[in-house]
């Protein structure tokens, strides 16, 4: 009985390697292997802030998050009401500003969604989007 | 005789459930491997590049296991391999809401993100008690075959 566990395990095992590996190259060129976003795409609170009025701020939390506290400035735009917010924003978007993305802390994943939106999805697509180093948790520091 | 029946079919049942829940959620990863290597890193356990490969990897083996238990193939390799899995999503999950992280488990894909970490927690624990039941079904058919 053991014996078979094993070996049963040991061949699922070996056999997801295959999909996983077609995948893995399938994927080359879209997801970075060294870093979850490239350091060119990451800006820090000190950077953001020397951008001053050319850069556009763009909360990633969710609203009842943004109705809080928020950079001053920043414009709430979340993949909850993606097709609501984004008017809001397109309208004071140029294609020279930067676009300064965050979120509530460095573990969170919802300013790497938003960024990821704008420069693929958005019409047209966005260059010049960065995602704030530590999100809301960093600004506030910098602001203590 | 009956009981037995009865006890042969909700076993059936659990085997299509856990089985076809397995596969759906290792669908929805593996559809999206990038989002869900974000989700692995969110847990700040591993560095980013075993995140990436396990994106890669695990729903993969998710729905192996999953095929292996709708088809009964494979099927005590595979029921292990979930509880295995199930264990360690329960333990990082917990570990990462010890942390204080801000996490968006990755245990159900991307479809979850909603749910908070009491919904995560449960679903987890539902799936782990079925996965154990399942085994202890096995574990007593395989005995009642020896006598």
């Amino acid at each position: 009985m053991k014996s078979s566990l094993v070996r049963q395990a040991l061949i699922l095992v070996a056999l997801a390697f295959l999909p996983g590996i077609g995948q893995a190259i399938y994927f080359r060129d879209k997801v970075s292997w060294k870093l979850p976003v490239p350091a060119s795409e990451m800006v820090t609170v000190v950077q953001a802030r020397a951008w001053g009025e050319n850069a556009i701020w763009i909360d990633a939390r969710p609203d009842e998050e943004f109705a809080r506290d928020h950079v001053p400035g920043a414009l709430s735009l979340n993949e909850d009401r993606w097709n609501e917010l984004l008017p809001q924003f397109l309208a004071v978007w140029s294609p020279e500003k930067k676009i300064v993305v965050y979120c509530s802390s460095q573990s969170c994943n919802a300013s790497r969604e938003v960024a990821h939106r704008l420069r693929n999805q958005a019409q047209p697509p966005m260059q010049n989007v960065f995602v704030l180093e530590g999100g809301w948790e960093e600004w506030l520091k910098s602001r203590q | 005789m009956a009981q037995v029946a009865t006890v042969k079919f909700l076993w059936r049942i659990v085997d299509l459930i856990v089985g076809g829940v397995f596969v759906c959620t290792g669908a929805i990863k593996a559809f999206d491997p990038i989002r869900f290597a974000s989700d692995i890193d969110n847990y700040k356990i591993l560095p980013w590049a075993i995140a990436v490969g396990l994106a890669f990897y695990l729903p993969w083996l998710e729905i192996f296991c999953g095929i292996a238990l709708l088809l009964r193939r494979f099927y005590l390799g595979g029921l292990s391999i979930l509880a295995g899995l199930i264990s360690v999503f329960v333990i990082a999950t917990v570990a990462a809401k010890v942390r204080g992280l801000d996490i968006t488990c990755g245990c159900f894909g991307h479809a979850s993100e909603k749910w908070n970490f009491s919904t995560h927690l449960g679903l987890d624990l539902v799936l782990f008690g079925l996965v154990i039941f399942l085994l202890f079904a096995w574990g007593r058919n395989f005995t009642a075959s020896q006598r």
